[in-house]
């Protein structure tokens, strides 16, 4: 039966980071870490490697050809980015750049991909109520294709949903918008849309309350020796908590996969290029891996390095 | 946020009886609706004797929530929206703008960040010799004031939009969002950040839908090994799209720029440039 569930949900491949695990839709993955840390780099690089079909015109582009649902919390993506990352790839698989082939893909790509902005939490709320709808209106038209959710960042409206005031409303029964009561909704309206339409929810949250840089650097048992990466001394300071879980425990428990990100203190030096580029290193919380993935952010995408 | 009682007029299905069944639920708003579970109030209607005309009443308050959130848009449409709309200005500094490829885009918060003598100030009035249109002052003392400017801006370029079409207004410079932000930042109390995130939202939102860059300026505090970083702590670094950090050496007239964050360009980079009296 394991056999037939996993049959019907296949898992999708998607690129470093996130290949360790095995990830399918109905998971709900949570990339946490510090500002800034490259994870609207990681989303934007999922997002690159699904919205690319499989094959077309005879030519292999590896892509899982799926829909993306980008919601911006945080209001700061940046689409030049996206079509930089996605010409790319689409150059690296045909060879030679700026053909007429070329342009179609990459137009072909951006039209799976979706974007909405939420400025505050109500209008958040009210793109989750009305996304089943729509979906159902897509599935109509087009027939049944994988979704990827992507929500950048979960936190953006921690502190103004923390600070509205809890004024008593008249009438017995009736809800306000407090912080919690927020995330419920949201965790509620997921789960449905997950139940209806098959989707991956990848989520990124900035780790915005905790310990300040001093006390992290102070706390860190072991400071790496520049120019060597040593995975195990990196890996004891990182199992030391240095950022607080601000998010209520109806998101935790709603959350089945986390990595969490950081800037490495490391440099790497490419041969090609001039300059250093800043290393990131990810660690899997959960299932925990006992090791570290370093990766570095260039302008064709994230690669991992070691 | 509309109550359903006002709704009625405009939505007639919206009848007295349905909103006493959302009454006796705690629904007397649009606001309630949005926090409430629509699958188990769907389920309670249908028990219902007139459970038709409950399920359209619900189906209208959805079309009503539907337009409260913005549109969904398709990676083509930002595409096009990016090529045409969102250029970049010139900051009038080569190092700068070589740094920034191009210079400050429209659509972008940018946070220029130094100690005081840094050149944050001598930096603006070369930023603004690149705008040709009127340029408008406004003295602000606190955070309120600067919300009751930015509204009073936000209704005059919808104006202007839905009017001509197009706006006049290119840049907004807060000078310094700091002494703004600092006297309210409190270490208990979430007061203090949530005016902040709800004043960078309300200048991310002018930013993208009247196409204007925006610079904020922000003082240095002590950080690590005692090289000064950017004040107003953790929350902050995830609100602007773009920061530099400025330093001059000593005594001479040469500024360092160095990029902290970028959307699109690797951070770490830096630019040295010189400014003559």
């Amino acid at each position: 039966m394991l056999g037939r569930a996993q049959a019907s949900r296949p898992s999708l491949s998607l690129p470093a980071p996130l290949h360790r695990i095995p990830l399918r839709a109905g998971n709900v993955v949570e990339i946490a870490g510090p500002s800034p840390s490259a994870k609207t780099q990681l989303l934007i690089q999922t997002a690159v490697s699904c919205i690319l079909p499989k094959e077309r015109n005879g030519v292999h582009y590896g892509g899982l050809g799926h829909s993306v649902l980008f919601v911006d919390l945080d209001c700061r993506f940046d689409v030049s980015r996206l079509v930089e990352m996605l010409r790319h790839r689409i150059v690296q698989v045909n060879g030679c750049s700026c053909t007429a082939d070329d342009e179609e893909i990459l137009k072909l790509s951006m039209r799976r991909f979706s974007y909405i902005r939420c400025y505050d939490s109500c209008e958040l709320l009210a793109a989750l109520k009305t996304l089943h709808h729509r979906l159902e209106k897509e599935k109509e038209s087009n027939g049944i294709g994988g979704h990827l959710l992507m929500i950048d960042s979960i936190g953006a409206f921690h502190w103004v949903d923390r600070a509205s005031t809890s004024l008593p409303l008249g009438g017995k029964n009736r809800k306000y918008l407090s912080l919690q009561n927020v995330l419920e909704v949201v965790v509620e309206d997921l789960r449905k849309l997950m139940s209806a339409h098959p989707m991956l929810v990848i989520v990124t949250k900035a780790t915005i309350v905790g310990t300040t840089g001093n006390d992290f650097r102070r706390n860190y048992k072991r400071w790496p020796s520049a120019g060597t990466f040593d995975a195990s001394s990196e890996l004891e300071g990182l199992r030391e908590p240095y950022f607080r879980e601000y998010m209520p425990p109806i998101w935790q428990s709603f959350v089945t996969h986390r990595i969490l990100v950081r800037g490495s203190d490391d440099h790497i030096a490419m041969p090609k290029s001039q300059e250093n580029n800043t290393a990131y290193v990810s660690e899997w919380l959960l299932p925990r891996l006992n090791f570290l993935d370093k990766f570095v952010v260039r302008n064709a995408g994230v690669f991992l390095v070691s | 946020m509309a109550s359903l009682k006002r709704l009625e007029t405009e939505f007639p299905i919206l009848d007295p009886d349905f909103q006493s069944f959302c009454a006796l639920r705690g629904i007397f708003t649009v606001q309630d609706f949005l926090i409430r579970d629509l699958q188990s109030l769907v389920a309670d209607a249908e028990q219902q004797p007139s459970s038709e005309r409950f399920m359209q009443a619900i189906n209208q308050v959805l079309y009503v929530i539907d337009g409260l959130h913005q549109p969904w848009l398709n990676g083509v449409d930002l595409m096009e929206d990016a090529q045409k709309n969102k250029h970049v200005l010139s900051t009038g500094c080569e190092g700068m703008d070589f740094l920034l490829r191009g210079g400050l885009r429209r659509g972008q918060v940018t946070e220029l960040a130094g100690p005081s003598s840094s050149g944050k100030t001598q930096m603006q009035p070369r930023v603004l010799q690149e705008v040709m249109n009127s340029i408008l002052c406004h003295s602000v003392y606190d955070i309120f004031s600067m919300f009751d400017v930015l509204h009073c801006l936000e209704s005059k370029l919808k104006y202007q939009v839905m009017c001509r079409g197009d706006n006049d207004e290119r840049l907004i410079i807060i000078d310094s969002i700091s002494s703004l932000i600092t006297p309210i930042l409190g270490s208990s109390g979430s007061q203090g950040r949530a005016l902040m995130v709800s004043a960078m939202s309300l200048l991310k939102k002018l930013a993208h839908e009247y196409n204007l860059a925006v610079l904020v300026t922000n003082h240095t505090v002590g950080g690590d090994g005692g090289i000064p970083k950017p004040a107003l702590g953790e929350s902050w670094k995830t609100l602007p799209h773009v920061r530099l950090l400025l330093s001059r050496d000593c005594g001479s007239n040469t500024y360092q720029v160095s990029l902290l964050k970028h959307p699109s360009i690797a951070s770490g980079k830096a630019a040295k440039f010189i400014i003559n009296d």
